[in-house]
């Protein structure tokens, strides 16, 4: 399997300040080496401000980036001029967390849909084009009767739908997914995810799944990546990674996910949580909350090394260390 | 010991109604509960069901344009629909208290965090300054704000958004209340966070006896938390049980599809169950019941008249499926 978005220490900072204070650069992500292999769908999975979203913005060229590699469909982004970059761009696309802001409240779904078309030049017969607008409204369950509709005239399931939709326009290799059902309400959350890994599997789409769930990314990530402060800490495939987690924020992660029934959520038991605050300038990002923290072994740099399953890698200087299986796993 | 001394709250045929340009919409079509101390009680529903309609109207602080046409909500069995607005602000905060959704624009920006916890303290009770600062500074020692001496003078942008939410809740108990109204309190915020605020939340509920609503959509926080649930569905109360009860037995075609659509940590799942449809738009008024249209289960007379509430051995069900069983 070859690699569509291949990432290589890739490091991320904004500058601060500047105006009355002094400036100052906040790395965002650190060394991120990570790839996206042919028609699997990639989780990542990580607190807020983790650095997610920035990483996704990165793989669509929103963002520029100061050190590493990032090739997309083996194209460095750093090195293409803006033709060349518009021309990638149709293989990429992107859908968005919230669908009340995404979609344009004064264009019609129609309008909406065509947009990218009209952008790179495609379809421009009226029929052909009345023809993939009804392929693409019926792909994502929407009525075609509905394509003159404003937004505003759809529920949030919908307008995620018509966001699908929108991506789905270009037919693109690549689809990022920034939290696309966190502003649904549950009983819609189940037909958007079912939507999306019948899409994916159909069109043979890669896809990145940005999630805070890790219950979302069970159900439809082939492999799931968890991001702490920047930092991937580990990557593997979703089964193993979650019957067998093996970097202490991971297990911290899961063990903290409330299980929807109330006699095995009375007898789980928590990991202990605790910051330190003067270890927040260790080697290791995760020293402060680490519930292993042991002097001898973790102040030293850790990066990502395969784990005795193969295809699963941690990032922790415990690892070696490490044998039995663990007990917050789910 | 006498079960009626023990409810702390008790809401009877409540029913809010918005007033706007179009006309008025009815969101509450009559709630019934009782809430005993010490317990938990979980409302859940999706977006527009009328959930903090109702937690808002449990302490009258609905905003312009509703009302509550209809029914009484007993604090102690007093009737906090007929107190007067002096009595009623000294209800809000000492003996029923809120926390909001959003920490982040619930407290206000331009205050010190000190400032606003003492303001509860010294508008409810005869006290020196100093003391309010000593009881503030204790309470957010309690949830688990380190150096709270010093980080009384700061600001709440200066807090992460779980240390405001903390912030909230220290406010909300300062004065031990006897209800505590929280509406989807750890929505905003991340999974471990979560795991520590409904920790806490828990803990001091169960040191002082505390009784508590608890808003929410999520049924996994609700597993965690709550004694007794109430399903909420287009402003109706679908369903009501012990969270045991609910979540073994669900007798609801709402419930038992919402159980069925979550996705699980523990399994994998090929396709998930989900329900069809969307959920009615707020205010929408129906004929029957208010699932049918989404109802895989549905007949004619779903949609033709509402179904009452059936009880059977305390479990409550409003569904004309469980009609001849009830």
């Amino acid at each position: 399997m070859s690699a569509l978005v291949e990432i290589k220490n890739l490091t991320k900072s904004y500058r601060k300040g500047g105006w009355f204070a002094k400036a100052q650069d906040k790395t965002i992500l650190r060394k991120v080496t990570i790839s996206l292999r042919e028609h699997e769908i990639l989780g990542l999975v990580g607190e807020s401000g983790c650095g997610k979203t920035t990483l996704a913005k990165v793989i669509l060229g929103l963002e520029p980036y100061q050190s590493g590699s990032v090739q997309v469909l083996k194209q460095e982004l750093n090195k293409l001029n803006k033709a060349q970059f518009q021309y990638l761009r149709r293989d990429m696309q992107v859908v968005f967390q919230d669908p009340y802001s995404s979609l344009d409240p004064r264009m019609t779904v129609k309008q909406i849909l065509s947009e990218p078309w009209d952008i790179h030049g495609l379809h421009k017969d009226k029929t052909i084009r009345e023809e993939k607008l009804k392929e693409l409204m019926q792909a994502v369950g929407l009525d075609p009767a509905h394509l003159h509709r404003y937004p505003h005239e759809f529920s949030g399931g919908q307008r995620q739908r018509i966001a699908i939709a929108r991506a789905l326009a270009l037919a693109p290799k690549i689809l990022v997914a920034d939290e696309p059902v966190s502003a649904l309400d549950v009983s819609v959350q189940a037909q958007i995810l079912n939507l999306l890994k019948e899409i994916s599997r159909q069109r043979g789409l890669s896809v990145l799944f940005i999630s805070h769930d890790f219950g979302v990314a069970r159900f439809l990530c082939d492999r799931i990546a968890v991001m702490y402060q920047g930092k991937i800490v580990e990557c593997g495939p979703a089964e193993k990674l979650l019957k067998n987690p093996q970097h202490p924020y991971t297990e911290a992660l899961l063990s903290a996910v409330p299980l929807p029934d109330p006699n095995l959520q009375k007898n789980r038991e928590p990991v202990p949580t605790k910051y330190d605050l003067s270890l927040a300038e260790s080697l290791c990002p995760y020293a402060a909350r680490c519930h292993y923290y042991n002097v001898q072994v973790c102040e030293q740099p850790s990066a990502l090394t395969e784990t005795k399953e193969k295809g699963h890698q941690c990032a922790c200087t415990r690892l070696p260390f490490q044998n039995d299986k663990s007990r917050y796993a789910v | 010991m006498d079960a009626r001394k023990d409810t702390v709250l008790k809401v009877q045929d409540l029913k809010v109604a918005f007033h706007t340009e179009l006309g008025t919409a009815e969101v509450l079509h009559g709630l019934d509960y009782q809430l005993e101390k010490g317990k938990v009680l979980a409302v859940v529903g999706e977006s527009g069901c009328g959930k903090t309609v109702h937690a808002l109207s449990l302490l009258k602080i609905l905003p312009s344009g509703g009302e509550i046409t209809c029914g009484h909500i007993y604090f102690k069995n007093k009737d906090i629909l007929s107190l007067s607005s002096e009595e009623l602000r000294k209800l809000r905060g000492a003996k029923i208290s809120m926390i909001f959704q959003d920490p982040m624009t619930s407290l206000n920006p331009i205050r010190t965090v000190g400032a606003q916890l003492t303001e509860t303290v010294l508008a409810h009770r005869k006290t020196s300054a100093l003391r309010a600062q000593a009881t503030a500074i204790r309470l957010l020692k309690k949830v688990g704000i380190p150096n709270a001496k010093e980080r009384m003078k700061e600001y709440p942008f200066q807090f992460s958004g779980g240390q405001c939410q903390r912030i909230m809740i220290a406010m909300a108990l300062c004065l031990h209340p006897d209800i505590l109204i929280a509406d989807e309190p750890t929505t905003a915020l991340d999974v471990t966070v979560q795991a520590q605020i409904l920790k806490l939340i828990k803990d001091l509920q169960t040191q002082n006896q505390m009784a508590a609503v608890f808003i929410t959509h999520n049924l996994s926080i609700v597993a965690d938390v709550a004694d007794e649930v109430l399903v909420l569905y287009g402003g109706y109360c679908v369903e009501k049980a012990s969270v045991e009860e609910l979540f073994s037995r669900p007798l609801h075609p709402y419930t038992q599809g919402l159980l069925c659509s979550l996705v699980s940590v523990r399994d994998k799942q090929e396709k998930l169950p989900a329900i069809e449809g969307y959920p009615p738009a707020a205010g929408q008024t129906l004929s029957g019941c208010p699932f049918a249209p989404r109802c895989p289960k549905a007949c004619a007379k779903c949609h033709e008249s509402l179904p009452p509430l059936f009880t059977k051995n305390g479990h409550e069900v409003r569904c004309w499926l469980r009609e001849e069983k009830a």
